[in-house]
Order: C-alpha cells, then sequence, then structure tokens
C-alpha cells in the first residue's frame, strides 16, 4: 500500500472534501472521473467492458442454483457442502472475489437462515452475482436483524412462529449462501431441472424455491 | 466515521424496495445495473481499486467517512463515486485541479476533447486479460499465523461497549452498535483474518482469531423481540470480545 498518505485519523473530516467538487448529475460526475482516469492511463475501457460483462452475463444466481442442485441429488457433495463450502463450491469452478471464505447454513422444517449485511453489502459474488438493490437497502439493512419475520412476510415468506430464525448478518469476509429444502414431489427430477426451480432470494433465505405445479 | 452505514436495528425505516411483476408478486428478476452508470461507477471502483493503492478495508471505511449529510441523500452508487474520488485525491493518483478541469468539461460537455489524446497504460493498470484470473484469486484474508484462539465453542463472551476500535476514536469497526455490551456464545472459530480496525487506518493486516457468534433475540431486543427462539449470527474478531463469566 501507498505510503503516500496513509489515513490514521479521519483528517479528512476536517477540510474540503474532494467529492463535493463533482457534478450534481450522478451520471456527469462517473463520466468526469472515468475520462480523467482513462487518460491517465489508471484504468482500460476494455477492463470496465470485461467487468461488467462478466457480472451481467456470466456470475450470478444461475451458480448457486446449480450448487443447491447438486447438493439435493448428491449426499456426499451436500455433506462436503456443509463441511467445507470454499472447497464444494471450487468443485464447480465457483471462486474468488467475495467469496473466498464461503459458508453455506441449511434450511430444516425446524430452522430457517436469513442473509443480511448490516454494516455495507456484502454477499457471496461467485454464487449469487451482484446484490440486488433491495439487499442493499436502509431498509432491508436496519430491519432484518430486528423484525426478520416482518421482512420475510414483505417477501410473501410468512412463517411458522414454532420454526427457529437464524438470521446471518455478514460483519467479516464470511460469505453465506442458504441451502433450502428441496420441494416436495420432486423426487424424479435430474440435477439441472432441479437447478431451474432454485430461486435467488431463496438462497438469500427471503423466498423458497419454486413449486411444482 | 458517522456510524450512520451501522444501521443495524436503526428504526423508522419503511417497506422492503421489492421489485414486483404484474401480479403483484415479488420477483426475482431485475437487471444487475438498473442504469448505465450504475455499472461505470462500480467497475471504476474496482478497476481503481486494483491499483494496489489501498485495501478493502480502506475503501469501506472511505464511504464510512462521508459527511452524514451526503452519506444519508446519497444512493447507493453515489457513495461509491464519491469515496472513490476522495481517495484517488488522497492517495495523489489524481489532483484536485485536474478533476475540476474534467468536471467543469463534463457540466460543459466538452470532455470529448480530451479523449484523442495519446494515452499511456499505467504499468499497476489491470488490464483486460488479466481480469478473470484476478476475479478467480480474489482477497482472501485468511492468514496464516501462529496466533491460537483464546475462546471455544460453547463460550459465553460479551463484546465491547464503547469504542471497538481501540487505537482511533471513531475509528473503522466492523462491530455493529446493535450488539455492543451484548451476550452471546461462540459458535463456531473462523481462523485468524486480517483486522479490519487496523487495516482500513493503514496500520497493518494484524491478523486475528475471528468467531462466530450468536446472540438470542431476546438479548438483543428484549422482550419486544420478535420471538424469543429466533438468534442473530455475527463474525466477531477476538478484540471485540471478553469471557462473560458464568
Amino acid at each position: 500500500m501507498s505510503e503516500k498518505k496513509n489515513i490514521t485519523d479521519d483528517h479528512h473530516h476536517q477540510h474540503d472534501h474532494a467529492h463535493s467538487h463533482l457534478p450534481s448529475d450522478p451520471e456527469l460526475r462517473v463520466k468526469a472521473v472515468e475520462t480523467l482516469l482513462l487518460n491517465k492511463g489508471l484504468i482500460d475501457s476494455k477492463t470496465l467492458d470485461e467487468l461488467i460483462d462478466t457480472y451481467e452475463n456470466r456470475i450470478g444466481p444461475k451458480n448457486g442454483a446449480k450448487v443447491v442442485a447438486k447438493a439435493w441429488v448428491d449426499p456426499e457433495y451436500k455433506k462436503r457442502l456443509l463441511n467445507d463450502a470454499t472447497s464444494a463450491i471450487r468443485e464447480l469452478s465457483y471462486q474468488g472475489r467475495q467469496g473466498e471464505n464461503m459458508v453455506v447454513v441449511e434450511n430444516t422444517p425446524e430452522t430457517h437462515n436469513v442473509i443480511v449485511c448490516t454494516l455495507c453489502s456484502c454477499y457471496p459474488w461467485p454464487v449469487l452475482g451482484i446484490p440486488p438493490t433491495w439487499y442493499k437497502s436502509d431498509e432491508y439493512r436496519s430491519r432484518t436483524v430486528r423484525e426478520p419475520r416482518k421482512v420475510l412476510l414483505e417477501f410473501g415468506l410468512p412463517l411458522d412462529p414454532k420454526v427457529q430464525i437464524k438470521v446471518w448478518d455478514s460483519t467479516a469476509e464470511i460469505r453465506y449462501l442458504v441451502l433450502p429444502m428441496r420441494p416436495k414431489g420432486t423426487e424424479n427430477m435430474n440435477e439441472n431441472e432441479l437447478a431451474e426451480l432454485v430461486t435467488r432470494n431463496s438462497m438469500i433465505g427471503t423466498g423458497l424455491p419454486k413449486e411444482i405445479k | 466515521m458517522s456510524r450512520l452505514h451501522d444501521m443495524g436495528g436503526r428504526f423508522g425505516d419503511g417497506l422492503i424496495p421489492l421489485p414486483r411483476d404484474a401480479e403483484n408478486e415479488v420477483t426475482n428478476f431485475e437487471p444487475t445495473f438498473k442504469y448505465k452508470w450504475h455499472a461505470k461507477a462500480w467497475a471504476i471502483t474496482l478497476a481503481a481499486g486494483a491499483l494496489g493503492e489501498w485495501n478493502l478495508d480502506i475503501s469501506r471505511h472511505y464511504r464510512e467517512c462521508l459527511p452524514p449529510k451526503d452519506y444519508i441523500n446519497f444512493s447507493y452508487y453515489e457513495k461509491w463515486l464519491a469515496a472513490l474520488t476522495n481517495l484517488l485525491i488522497d492517495k495523489e493518483l489524481i489532483s484536485l485541479n485536474e478533476l475540476k478541469e474534467y468536471v467543469f468539461a463534463a457540466e460543459k460537455g466538452t470532455l470529448r476533447k480530451f479523449s484523442d489524446k495519446d494515452v499511456k497504460l499505467d504499468q499497476r493498470t489491470w488490464l483486460a486479460k488479466d481480469v478473470q484470473k484476478t476475479l478467480g484469486w480474489g482477497g482472501p484474508s485468511i492468514r496464516d499465523t501462529n496466533v491460537s484462539p483464546v475462546f471455544n465453542v460453547g463460550d459465553k463472551v460479551i463484546t465491547q461497549n464503547y469504542n471497538p476500535n481501540k487505537d482511533i476514536s471513531g475509528g473503522h469497526t466492523r462491530l455493529p452498535k446493535y450488539a455492543m455490551g451484548r451476550v452471546g456464545v461462540i459458535n463456531s472459530y473462523k481462523n485468524n483474518h486480517v483486522f479490519p480496525d487496523k487495516n482500513a487506518h493503514g496500520l497493518g493486516e494484524n491478523p486475528l482469531p475471528l468467531y462466530t457468534v450468536e446472540f438470542k433475540s431476546s438479548e438483543l431486543w428484549g422482550e419486544l423481540a420478535e420471538s424469543q427462539n429466533d438468534s442473530i449470527l455475527l463474525d466477531l474478531w477476538e478484540p471485540y470480545l471478553k469471557l462473560f463469566p458464568n
């Protein structure tokens, strides 16, 4: 790390913030900073395109759905997944940024798990991609730890009072994925068909997998 | 920092802003980035971070150091961009004059005049061909150290109550307010991780034992907890915890 300016106190509270010079229109604001960094050769536009394409088209909840479906059909895989999620997820080639230390928590008839990050927006990128807007919202961050049942009801998920809720607040660099319960009536479905039932919200704990019609 | 980001348990927030389909059912589908500028603000932040001039904890701390009125008014990616701008200036990757020049041009609609400049890439610049490799590696926070954990699974612990960051008043910390001064139980030991309270201030990584600690909802919210059975689990570093006498 650079020694030019180590922030060892809150000194930057005391002078004008550089960001206050930015234009009021956020689109122009981004454009100004982007153009400056491009012209200084500090970023490369092809890198930006590659990053955006990766998370818009390649890394997302479909990855997590494959992990869940595999755990549903393969008891040995499920054991590995609950024991060492990072390695088990890497078996499917999902790994890296914001998923360096994965933990998978299993929903059962007795326990329902919900994931939140009250301090920022920590989220398991390799298996779920970039978090949806609601996950990053003040409303979800503030309320989920205090009134998870009311929050889940807003998602259309009423929980039996007898079911224990465990809320996991991602305060460090551990990233969580919920292993939802396999829906009834899916005994004859294969892994690929099952993966289609696994929704993003079911892997955060704010939803359930799709039902069989 | 303002601690406005530390909003767990806060009162006054309304309904979760959920996307809904034509039948008003909650839907799982929404674009990865709502606007092009969201994607750009996000990607620029990642690409600038890859220059290696700051770490993840420093960038979080910069977002938390935005003045309260800005923190509240800015949308998510506006916070990212504002914190990035302040970092770029503080780390002397850009100057305030350069920033003003480009902002002036952006507002006048003349940014294009800069675009045919001969650009020589900095040798630290993250190249497109390295993107997948770098993402795949990520930034692991576990460190091999000979520090042994003090607490055992099942131990009762109480969290720090005031200024969990022992070096800097109002400094960065990952112990949320709602879990300060509360009694919980060590659920598991998660190895030794870079300690954000120091790393966010450029004071080194100081890897320390990290634990998942389970708190009963009644311990956090008292008699008005939604259910006395529910629990909240947080990942907390050893200095945030003290053994609670049985």
